[in-house]
């Protein structure tokens, strides 16, 4: 049996969520059991002459629905054609695709780190492992963004039921400054073991990869590179790994151990 | 009345004329995951060089209007890697195996094909005089005394049918396809991708390191046609179609320009599963026209 599909799905969900960022709940997707925290599918704009698919990690999944969830953001002329489809609208979809997060151990508390349009697969993980945790104070979540407004579903994290730390480099919510200091400043003061799991902006990412090495903290970043194909067959979307050559991110990633690839 | 799809070419038989791109494809393995192999004409797996090449650094690709542009820079496992894993692999699957071979010097060729002659897998070989991202080889592509020694010398070591893959990036293509065909190819493959560029309004810089790369996807398929078309006119051995191939209409647009098969490449990044619709589409097609054999539209063209 195949373990990627490509298929017709349909928009049956749309919400703004307000500075440029949508959420759409896609259905019905038949592999949807199957998709891990960390994974992405790729989709392609209907109707429009953008040739490639555009990557979107998965923000949550309704087995029963058979729907899955994706936020974005508009950037391009891709996501700008994407956010003005509607409900009942068609969308080709494939996936999943990419490998996922790997869970913490019983005795390490997990440090979520999202950075802005980075949220949706820390939240998909942060949601698989909130019900395995006996102790919600094992995990904390880690959300910023420039302003509030990059903060978006802050209220659906906050159901999870796991502590949330917020900073906007504006101080119009939570810490003022770099999520990564929050991060910092959490990590001086916890006793035991930890593993930290970010995604988010390159400059984010290259602060938390930097932060766990020096600390020895194990962990895992999800990356970001354009990706023509998404299945590893265009060789498009490597970076340089740190021992040396290149990896593809849609294939070997989008999910990397802490000081694996040089950012 | 189910159609026959099947095609012959310089004596190797396809269960259809669909087959996949070198360097659209890798070697197999991923698309492997999302529908069965066998069900392809054949696979033309990802160039192989004599040592392992890790390619150009990133951005080596691009999107433009209708297509996108790669500068890979002939990434590949090398022809040792292959033929343990990649070959080995493929062997579980019942479609025709075509091994892309790029080298900068025609020993190089001919090391890898003497190589793959002891492979009974390895179908036939296509062999890569056109690759536009990397310095070596196009010399051989624009060169048709050149490409004609190339041919005859591997023709020397694998003994079995040897396509030549020629580039769009010549004055005349049908010269290099003669010198091709007077060096004894049993086939020609065209056409690889066209010299192009993007640049990056915001940096001022070209968006691909390598500078320029190659354009691919239905942006150069009118173009793959009228050379497809000119080479059916101007050589006698068979012509395999590629060029922004991703719909059975292409496909029989193809053919009817004089190809006897077609490489489906580009398309595969944005509908891996596009071969599978195609030979669909294809049967039906055939059905409506009542024709009973694909071979039916080889060389069809109806000229004004």
């Amino acid at each position: 049996m195949s373990k990627i599909t490509v298929e017709q799905a349909t928009i049956e969900r749309k919400k703004e969520l307000g500075n440029s960022y949508f959420a759409f709940e896609i259905s019905p997707f038949s592999k949807v059991k199957a998709i891990k925290p960390g994974q992405f599918v790729h989709i392609k704009i209907p109707h429009t002459d953008i040739y490639f698919r555009r990557a979107f990690s998965v923000y949550d999944v309704h087995p029963q629905k058979k729907a899955v969830e994706i936020i974005f953001k508009v950037f391009g002329r891709g996501t700008a054609l994407l956010s003005r489809l509607h409900p009942g609208d068609h969308l080709d979809i494939l996936g999943p695709l990419g490998n996922s997060f790997a869970f913490p151990t019983k005795k390490e508390t997990a440090l979520l780190v999202a950075g802005g349009i980075g949220m949706p697969p820390i939240y998909f993980l942060a949601k698989e492992l909130a019900p395995i945790m006996t102790n919600k104070s094992k995990a904390v979540f880690f959300y910023g963004g420039n302003s509030r407004t990059d903060l978006v579903e802050l209220a659906r994290i906050k159901r999870l039921g796991i502590r949330v730390v917020t900073a906007t480099e504006d101080g119009s919510l939570g810490f003022r400054g770099l999520i990564t200091k929050a991060l910092a400043k959490e990590i001086d003061g916890l006793s035991g073991d930890c593993r930290i799991y970010a995604c988010g902006p390159e400059g984010m990412l290259k602060a938390v990869d930097r932060l766990a090495l020096e600390k020895s903290i194990p962990g895992q970043l999800s990356l970001e590179a354009p990706m023509p194909c998404g299945i590893g067959i265009c060789l498009g979307c490597i970076l340089p790994l740190t021992a040396g050559g290149y990896t593809r991110v849609c294939r070997e990633g989008p999910v990397y151990n802490v000081g694996e690839v040089r950012l | 009345m189910t159609p026959d799809l099947k095609v012959e070419i310089a004596g190797v038989k396809f269960e259809n004329p669909i087959l996949t791109a070198s360097g659209t494809c890798g070697y197999g393995e991923e698309l492997a995951d999302i529908y069965d192999l066998s069900v392809l004409g054949g696979i033309v797996t990802k160039s192989i060089t004599v040592k392992p090449r890790e390619g150009h650094p990133p951005p080596r690709t691009a999107e433009t209007s209708s297509g996108m542009l790669n500068a890979i820079g002939l990434a590949n496992v090398g022809v040792d890697k292959f033929i343990d894993e990649k070959l080995k692999f493929l062997e579980k699957y019942d479609t025709k195996v075509i091994v892309n071979v790029a080298g900068a010097r025609v020993q190089e060729y001919v090391d890898i094909c003497a190589r793959l002659a002891d492979c009974p897998r390895a179908d036939m070989v296509e062999l890569n005089f056109s690759c536009p991202n990397v310095d070596e080889g196009m010399e051989i592509a624009r060169d048709p005394l050149l490409a004609e020694k190339a041919v005859a010398s591997v023709k020397k070591v694998f003994g079995r049918p040897v396509i030549a893959k020629l580039s769009p990036n010549v004055t005349d293509v049908a010269l290099i396809a003669r010198g091709c065909e007077a060096g004894g190819a049993d086939v020609l493959s065209l056409i690889n991708t066209l010299v192009g560029m993007a640049v990056d309004i915001e940096s001022f810089r070209p968006r691909l390191t390598n500078n320029t790369g190659g354009l691919s996807g239905p942006a150069i398929k009118p173009v793959a046609l009228a050379m497809v078309n000119k080479v059916y006119k101007a050589v006698k051995i068979p012509l395999i179609g590629i060029g922004g191939i991703t719909s059975y209409q292409d496909v029989v647009e193809f053919m009817l320009c004089g190809a006897s098969a077609v490489q489906v490449g580009t398309a595969l990044f944005v509908e891996p599963d596009a071969p599978v619709k195609i030979i669909k589409d294809l049967k039906k097609f055939l059905i409506k026209r009542k024709l009973n054999k694909i071979t039916d539209l080889i060389g069809q063209l109806k000229e004004y």
